[in-house]
């Protein structure tokens, strides 16, 4: 077990960030931690897919003096996802600061349960 | 024949280049755009499941140069066309029935916008249902949750920011948990595509190893669709974004972007995981409880509502719990409930989201209960549709809803030591739906003397054809539930 | 040749819908013009109807094993003409009565849906049908209620409604339930499932007809889902509760019946524990109703009691599963419609010429109103039980079917509860013509002057009572024909 663990290190280190972002991303009461949250979140995720297609001791899939043997290269396709995952990733996280932006000028504050009591004592 | 093949593919581009073409348009251009490309999806589709369906077959359509198991692809089959039909009708008629209110509750400089958005939603839900690839399934989860969190905000109301906001965070922690969940099946099986994932997933299940990450895997994955989709607990931001959005955009995220989801996961059930692996999970009997506890806890909250928007919002919540109830059941019949509520709820709840703006609006605009009184002879077409709408909810023969229920109970009566629970919250949920439902119908009956500002909307004539062919709709399902059953389950069938 | 069946049940639905939303009348005189001539050829169509067609009509199939079917055979016959004489005379008397009344026009509308909507539970002839029209029934009789829009009206019409969908999930429990076991769902004497699945899974059968006998017996206001009906009654306009109290209320039986005989079958439930807890509660319905009724000061709520109360009998000789008592149970539907629409359409009289709602108000009543009074004194006497009315005939049969049985206890304990009840009935009935024909020497003569209803209330009541009597001088010709009916359902 600790030896499997010690191995994989990179997989343990990526859902630990994993659990450290979606936790913050699920309690912190700050829009902006939220979002750092968010983030850590999703890096973890590229974090484990890059660990995944690493192969130890070869090199990025992009051919080098016309070596065309794929036992040089590592898998691309995790890669491609991570990169996907960053786009994904980048505009969610605007459309979120965009939000919280609004939310400041109109209630100024970061705080999202004082917003909901706000809103609640107004009534509508 | 042949060209039929290409179009669920032309179905996605069109939508998603039509988004790209509107922002080059004004107002109403892209409002035309929109009602074109909407009607012409479905159309498509209706072409597609006449295929299928003769065919009794699926179809694999390969995405760029690399052939399977590397490269991307679409498969249809008559569940899914049906689906992408059925989204397109609900949208083209969401959209017309809240028409004069985009107009009116929207900034003119931002309707754009609006159509974009939808334009966006309709390509992801078309991905979400024709895709072949779980990482393009996750991609367009997220494209799904972004232009739908578009629609809440355009608005610009303060609860519909918040709500958005709500919205965005439950939909990221679901879309996280779905992720890392294809991640680590990734891992495990080194494939993409689904039919690679399942014979993978099969063998190993068959060999007995990595029982524990697969079993991990499965819940992550499930529980992240079932977080976005609004399942029960996870439903806090649904009566703000429901009861605040413009009509439409209710509409449409009620019946349309959670029922995206939900058919994702039936896809997942069917083609990734395999039915049996799932239904030997204990992930079911999570997904059964949690389901009942909606149906339960929604209709209360809905009990205790005072505005008739957030009333059938928490509705929603209720029906949502029915919908995870049936795959709760583990059995076939119970997933051909589920699907089959997938389209009765959606015609319904759409209809009384559109009749209901229709009588707030003949009461001054006002949404609380008190306000309403008499509300259905100062717009009656409206106050009709409402009150199908209730009946179809509340589950009185010859509307969707009563065929939905009928099911359901005959699918939970098979199976085994869950008959008596589901059957049981089943007529205390429906006891429940009568409750508020009949209390409204009652309330916008019950004539008064108060005058109110009756406003023109309601009166257009492409809101009374919306609510026409939506009263049709449903009667068409509670009438001629058959072929459509039987439609549900070849679909099913040659989905697997 | 066979459809049509169809047409009295969806001639007056059309028309209903139409009075409702099309046709808008300014006058009185063309709407009551309508509203007869649809009652009227719609009584003579489904009287056609009922006699030459005997054959089944599909309509549709909702879904495979879901078919829409309508059959006539005895019993609907029999429910379909009390029904059609009960809807035409207390349309007439609604023609003078409803002049007080607002908004007629949409009164007569939902009267005309629902007497479609009786003729379709009448004449469905499969469970899933009869449930269909049964819930429908529900919701057209709800605006009946909730007619004068007070707030008691409508917190009375949603008590209606929620009791009434309560119980109509219980029986849809049943419903489902059967679909699963049973051949057909079609109404088949002696019952569709097959012996020895039952006998299987008998518990759980047990369990679901007890579901279903309390889920529909929610219409007949049994005992402990009586409550709505005391609130409903006397909250809606006077031919209304005539019609819910004399009409509405044996759709309920009309079901139990179908189900009991017809579905699950009368040899399952016959000395099981469901059939004596069935009985505890009728009896217990029919000793409760008569006592709340005699404590009751306003009349057509002591009335609504009364319903309450009388309906269990019905239910007890049902629950007796004996070829007599089911005739007596046979004979009291027809004797308890006649009788209460009577009783309620009096009240509903003497509402609508002096306004008095409450007994005490009602002393000399017999002195200004002596026709309708009389009828009220015959239909009382026929209710208590008192030769020669029908009531008596009715309560023969049930005594002597009770004591015939003999089952432990309740085959005596029956007819001594029912001779209580009808005691209690002479005690809550009888004192309003005593006091109304010999009221003493204070009380306000003036009142009631010349306050005799016009003849278009008058006739109604003095046919019912007619056929009061005629049931009680001349019983053979109903009771041949009725227990002819029980012989085939046994």
């Amino acid at each position: 077990m600790g030896g499997n663990l010690a191995q994989n290190y990179g997989e343990v280190v990526a859902m630990i960030l994993f659990g450290i972002g979606f936790t913050n991303l699920l309690l912190q009461k700050n829009m902006i931690k939220k979002i750092i949250g968010l983030n850590i979140m999703d890096t973890a995720v590229y974090l484990f897919l890059a660990e995944k297609g690493y192969i130890t001791g070869r090199i990025a899939p992009i051919i080098k003096n016309g070596d065309l043997s794929p036992d040089s290269y590592i898998n691309p396709v995790p890669s491609g996802l991570v990169l996907t995952g960053i786009v994904v990733s980048v505009s969610v996280t605007a459309l979120m600061l965009s939000l919280t932006i609004r939310l400041y000028r109109r209630y100024h504050t970061l705080d999202l349960d004082e917003i909901s009591t706000r809103l609640k004592k107004e009534g509508r | 024949m042949e060209i039929v093949l290409n179009f669920p593919c032309l179905s996605i581009l069109l939508a998603m280049f039509s988004a790209i073409i509107s922002s080059a348009l004004n107002r109403k251009w892209a409002r035309y755009l929109n009602t074109f490309v909407v009607a012409a999806v479905g159309i498509l589709s209706a072409a597609v499941l006449w295929l299928t369906i003769t065919a009794n077959q699926s179809f694999i359509y390969k995405m760029g140069h690399f052939p399977a198991p590397f490269g991307n692809e679409i498969r249809f089959g008559p569940l899914e066309a049906g689906m992408a039909l059925f989204f397109a009708v609900i949208m083209l008629l969401s959209l017309n029935g809240g028409r004069e209110k985009i107009r009116m509750e929207i900034d003119p400089g931002k309707e754009k916008l609006y159509y974009i958005m939808i334009n966006l939603l309709l390509s992801s839900l078309l991905a979400l249902v024709y895709t072949n690839d779980i990482f393009t399934a996750y991609v367009f989860v997220e494209i799904n949750t972004i232009s739908a969190c578009g629609m809440i905000v355009i608005t610009e109301h303060g609860r519909t920011i918040e709500a958005a906001t709500r919205y965005m965070i439950m939909s990221l922690l679901g879309s996280g948990l779905f992720l890392i969940g294809i991640c680590i099946l990734y891992d495990m099986t080194g494939h993409l595509l689904m039919e690679y994932l399942y014979t993978s997933i099969s063998n190993l299940m068959a060999a007995g190893t990595y029982r524990i990450p697969m079993m991990v895997a499965i819940a992550l994955i499930v529980v992240g669709l079932a977080i976005k989709s609004a399942l029960f607990p996870f439903h806090a931001w649904l009566p703000d974004a429901y009861g605040y959005s413009t009509v439409s955009s209710a509409a449409m995220l009620s019946s349309l972007v959670s029922k995206g989801y939900i058919f994702l996961l039936i896809k997942l059930i069917y083609r990734v995981i395999g039915f049996e692996v799932f239904y030997g999970s204990r992930i079911i009997n999570v997904l059964f409880v949690f389901g009942l506890a909606g149906m339960i806890m929604g209709s209360v909250s809905a009990i205790r509502e005072n505005d008739i928007r957030r009333m059938i919002s928490y509705s929603s919540v209720a029906q949502i719990g029915y919908i995870y109830m049936g795959f709760g059941l583990g059995t076939a019949a119970g997933m051909v409930a589920s699907v089959f509520h997938i389209l009765s709820h959606g015609a319904t709840k759409s209809l009384l989201f559109v009749a209901a703006v229709g009588l707030t609006d003949a009461s001054g605009g006002h949404k609380e209960f008190d306000e309403l009184t008499g509300a259905a002879y100062r717009n009656k077409l409206a106050g009709a549709a409402f009150l199908v709408g209730a009946l179809s909810m509340v589950g009185i023969p010859l509307f969707s809803g009563f065929i939905s229920k009928l099911l359901f109970a005959q699918s939970a009566i098979q199976s085994q030591g869950k008959a008596l629970p589901a059957l049981i919250v089943l007529a205390v949920s429906t006891v429940l739906n009568a409750i508020y439902f009949m209390k409204t119908v009652i309330r916008i009956y019950t004539p008064t003397d108060k005058e109110y500002e009756v406003t023109a909307f309601g009166y257009k004539i492409s809101y009374a054809i919306t609510l026409g062919c939506f009263i049709l709709l449903n009667l068409l399902l509670g009438l001629f539930s058959q072929p459509i059953t039987n439609w549900i389950t070849q679909g099913l069938t040659i989905l697997q | 040749m066979n459809h049509i069946l169809l047409f009295p049940i969806l001639f007056p639905i059309v028309a209903g819908i139409m009075l409702l939303t099309i046709i808008k009348y300014q006058n009185r005189k063309p709407l009551l013009v309508f509203v007869g001539t649809v009652l009227g050829v719609n009584a003579l169509w489904g009287v056609f109807a009922m006699c030459r067609v005997s054959e089944g009509v599909t309509v549709f199939y909702l879904t495979k094993s879901l078919p829409i079917y309508f059959k006539v055979d005895t019993l609907g016959r029999l429910f379909a003409s009390l029904m059609v004489l009960v809807w035409l005379l207390g349309g007439f008397f609604s023609f003078e009565y409803m002049k007080h009344e607002k908004n007629e026009q949409r009164f007569y509308g939902f009267y005309l849906i629902l007497y479609g909507v009786l003729f379709g539970l009448d004449f469905s002839g499969n469970l899933i049908t009869m449930y269909l029209f049964y819930e429908f029934m529900t919701l057209t009789a709800l605006p009946l209620v909730l007619h004068t829009q007070t707030k008691e009206a409508v917190m009375a019409g949603l008590k209606y409604l929620f009791y009434s969908f309560a119980g109509a999930y219980m029986a849809l429990f049943g419903v489902f339930f059967m679909g699963k076991y049973a051949k057909t769902l079609e109404f088949t004497p002696g019952g569709v499932i097959d012996p020895a699945v039952l006998r299987e899974n008998e518990t759980l059968f047990l369990v679901v007809a007890l579901l279903m006998i309390v889920g529909f017996s929610v219409k007949a206001g049994m005992f402990p889902m009586h409550a709505w009906l005391t609130a409903a009654h006397p909250a809606a306009p006077g031919p209304a509760s005539a019609v819910l109290s004399g009409i509405i209320v044996k759709g309920g039986i009309l079901a139990l019946i179908r189900v009991v005989f017809e579905i699950i079958g009368p040899d399952f439930i016959r000395g099981s524990w469901v059939q004596r807890l069935w009985m505890a509660l009728s009896l217990l319905t029919v000793l409760l109703g008569s006592l709340l009724a005699f404590r009751e000061p306003v009349l057509k709520k002591r009335l609504a009691y009364s319903t309450v109360s009388q309906l269990s009998y019905i239910l007890f000789g049902l629950s007796l599963f004996d070829r007599q008592a089911m005739t007596g149970s046979l004979l009291h539907i027809a004797a308890h419609v006649f009788i209460k629409v009577a009783l309620f359409l009096t009240a509903a009289a003497v509402i609508y010429m002096t306004g008095c709602k409450r007994v005490e108000e009602l002393r000399g009543v017999g002195k200004g109103m002596p026709v309708t009074m009389w009828c009220y004194t015959i239909v009382s006497l026929g209710l208590v039980g008192i030769p020669p009315t029908s009531g008596f005939i009715s309560k023969w049969y049930l005594a002597a079917g009770a004591l015939h049985t003999g089952i432990p206890v309740f085959s005596w304990l029956g007819p001594v509860i029912l001779l209580i009840s009808a005691l209690l009935t002479a005690g809550y009935l009888l004192p309003v013509s005593m006091e109304g024909f010999f009221p003493g020497k204070e009380y306000d003569a003036e009142r009631f002057q010349g306050k005799e209803p016009p003849l278009l209330m008058r006739v109604p009541l003095m046919i019912f009572a007619g056929f009061t009597l005629a049931l009680g001088l001349f019983p053979n010709v109903l009771t041949n024909i009725l227990s002819a009916v029980a012989d085939f359902l046994m």
